[in-house]
């Protein structure tokens, strides 16, 4: 499914005055993937997306979509919501579609299946104003679904939604995803980008800390837990097992990395130095511990 | 926009004080004459304001002082598309800022050419209903007026389209371009050109001013009664200085809108 890139950033930089919102960010994106942005408050995800939107302008250092020269109108191929949603207030949900359909040179036809996907389509013909968040929240998703685009950039989609909403826009995205599209998904809701993204970097004060893939990420974080009973001769055994490098005690188990193994070979393992397991199981790691980790390696 | 109240609200203000100020000139002088007021004599309801051809110009002079309500209508329908924020919005979506400028021009061109028409028919009703001077030749006449103030709005509309780009508040912008309009430039031009003491060489240079410079394209008519001798036409050197300032207007939206961040 992944081809070449389709997007690529060179020393990408900006600045607000004397704050460094971005710092010089080497970015490679390619075709299918679903790629987070994880970060504090202020890390500078927003400030990424509004460079690549074209709506601000870089202080330094370039990117490319599509291959394409970067002064190229290439935001037709996008959809994108960038922080909150903003439409003309006094016009409805569907008139503010429109003029995004305008602007995209697509069809108005496809603005109501987009309504029915994001549960909008009965309340088209009210106002914007009269939204609560999530709905306005809703319907920029709408808009960025508009005009079946390449590349989909969503800058926290699911901040203001309900959790059956959340839930929606998470089986949304991923059946998006599923399509072969490119997503770009900034959140700080770790669990979100865990269930949804397959590559995510993270972003600190402007400076990219890691980029990998997320399956890498938590593979690396998963742990197998034993116990038996003679927990001593149980952590003297295993330490002998190729890869296991470091037994720790947690509470009444023994821990220690996966890595790649499996239950089932530990378990034949065991049985051939027979040890009789009481308990055995293997914990997946969460992007949470690793992204945590990767903030505190960085300090 | 075409749904937004303020919009239609301020559509119809401006037509409501052209309308008044175009027809409510004759009764104007009805009253004065009432109050007994004469000038040198001469009974105000003579004074021919609706005769063809000089009510081109005595029409578009007095139109003149509403601009500033169209340029209300600029002001707050830029503004609006930075404090929603849907210009960024609409950027995201794929608009270029060209297309953006094209069609915040295409705005300006349509209230200019609206402007103009309803002044043309104003005049027309008016001076057909009242005019003690006939004849074909004579109506059309002294048309150039009715172009120099499509000129004047189509300027005056840039201008305005400029200084909200360039500090998109619409509250500060519509206070300041209102008393620049209407109070300021008109006295510190009058102050340069009165006042002693300042070089003969500034003087002239109130003529070059971007408000000023449209009052000029319409010289004041009324002196003729005062005066006898006035400017019955539109002055080509005063043409060349407001076609010169639409120019730059137009430049400056451009110039700022590509320097600005959404
Ligand atoms: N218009 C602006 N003017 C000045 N500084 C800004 C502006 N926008 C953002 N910043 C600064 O740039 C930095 C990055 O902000 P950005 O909005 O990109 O963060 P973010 O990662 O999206 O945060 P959040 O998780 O809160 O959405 C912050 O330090 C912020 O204060
Ligand atoms: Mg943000």
């Amino acid at each position: 499914m992944s081809m070449g890139p389709i997007l690529e950033t060179a020393q990408l930089s900006k600045s607000y005055g004397r704050i460094r919102a971005l710092d010089n960010l080497d970015l490679s994106i390619n075709e299918g993937m679903v790629f987070g942005f994880l970060g504090p408050n202020g890390s500078g995800k927003t400030t990424t997306l509004a460079l690549l939107l074209q709506v601000l302008r870089p202080s330094s250092g370039s990117f490319n979509w599509f291959g394409k020269p970067q002064w190229d109108n290439v935001r037709k191929d996008i959809g994108a919501i960038l922080e909150s949603p903003c439409f003309y207030p006094y016009l409805s949900g569907y008139q503010n579609l429109m003029v995004s359909a305008r602007i995209k040179e697509v069809n108005l036809a496809a603005i109501e299946p987009v309504l029915r996907t994001v549960d909008l389509y009965e309340r088209r013909n009210d106002p914007f104003k009269t939204y609560s968040l999530g709905m306005k929240q809703r319907l920029a998703i709408a808009s960025a679904l508009l005009a079946n685009p390449r590349v989909l950039i969503l800058d926290e989609p699911t901040n203001g939604l309900d959790p059956q909403g959340i839930v929606e826009i998470r089986n949304l995205i991923k059946k998006i995803a599923g399509t072969g599209k490119t997503i770009i998904l900034a959140s700080h809701l770790l669990d979100e980008v865990q269930k949804v993204c397959s590559h995510f970097m993270v972003l600190r004060q402007g400076t990219k800390l890691f980029q990998g893939s997320v399956k890498d990420a938590l593979t690396d974080q998963s742990l197998i837990e034993v116990a038996a009973a003679d927990m001593q001769y149980l952590a003297e055994i295993l330490v002998t097992y190729p890869g296991v490098e470091k037994v720790e005690r947690r509470d009444d188990k023994l821990v220690f990395k996966a890595s790649s193994m499996s239950t089932a070979q530990i378990n034949h393992f065991l049985i051939e130095k027979k040890i009789v397991v009481s308990h055995l199981a293997k914990k997946n790691g969460n992007l949470e511990e690793e992204f945590l980790r990767i903030l505190a390696k960085h300090e | 926009m075409k749904n937004y109240r303020p919009f239609w609200i301020l559509v119809i203000m401006y037509i409501v004080v052209v309308i008044l100020i175009t027809c409510g000139g004759g009764l104007f002088l009805q009253f004065l004459k009432k109050q007994g007021a004469d000038f040198n004599g001469i009974d105000p309801t003579l004074i021919p304001l609706y005769d063809f051809p000089d009510i081109w110009q005595n029409m578009t002079y007095l139109g003149s002082f509403c601009k500033v309500i169209l340029g209300f209508i600029v002001v707050i329908s830029v503004a609006n598309e930075e404090s929603f924020r849907t210009l960024r919005q609409n950027i995201i979506d794929g608009l270029s800022k060209q297309e953006f400028l094209w069609s915040k021009l295409l705005l300006i061109l349509g209230l200019s050419v609206g402007a103009t028409i309803l002044m043309f028919l104003c005049a027309l009703l008016m001076g057909s209903l009242y005019s003690s001077s006939g004849g074909m030749q004579q109506v059309f006449q002294s048309m150039d007026f009715i172009w120099a103030y499509f000129l004047i709005l189509l300027t005056y509309l840039c201008f305005c389209f400029w200084v909200t780009l360039l500090l998109p508040r619409t509250g500060l912008v519509i206070v300041g371009l209102f008393l620049y309009t209407i109070i300021f430039e008109p006295f510190f031009a009058l102050f340069l050109e009165n006042f002693p003491y300042i070089s003969d060489f500034i003087r002239p240079s109130t003529a070059f001013f971007p408000v000023r410079s449209l009052y000029n394209l319409i010289p004041v008519p009324f002196s003729k009664f005062l005066l006898r001798e006035f400017q019955e036409f539109v002055s080509l050197k005063e043409t060349m200085i407001v076609i010169g300032w639409l120019g730059v207007n137009l430049f400056l939206c451009r110039l700022i809108l590509h320097r600005k961040d959404w």
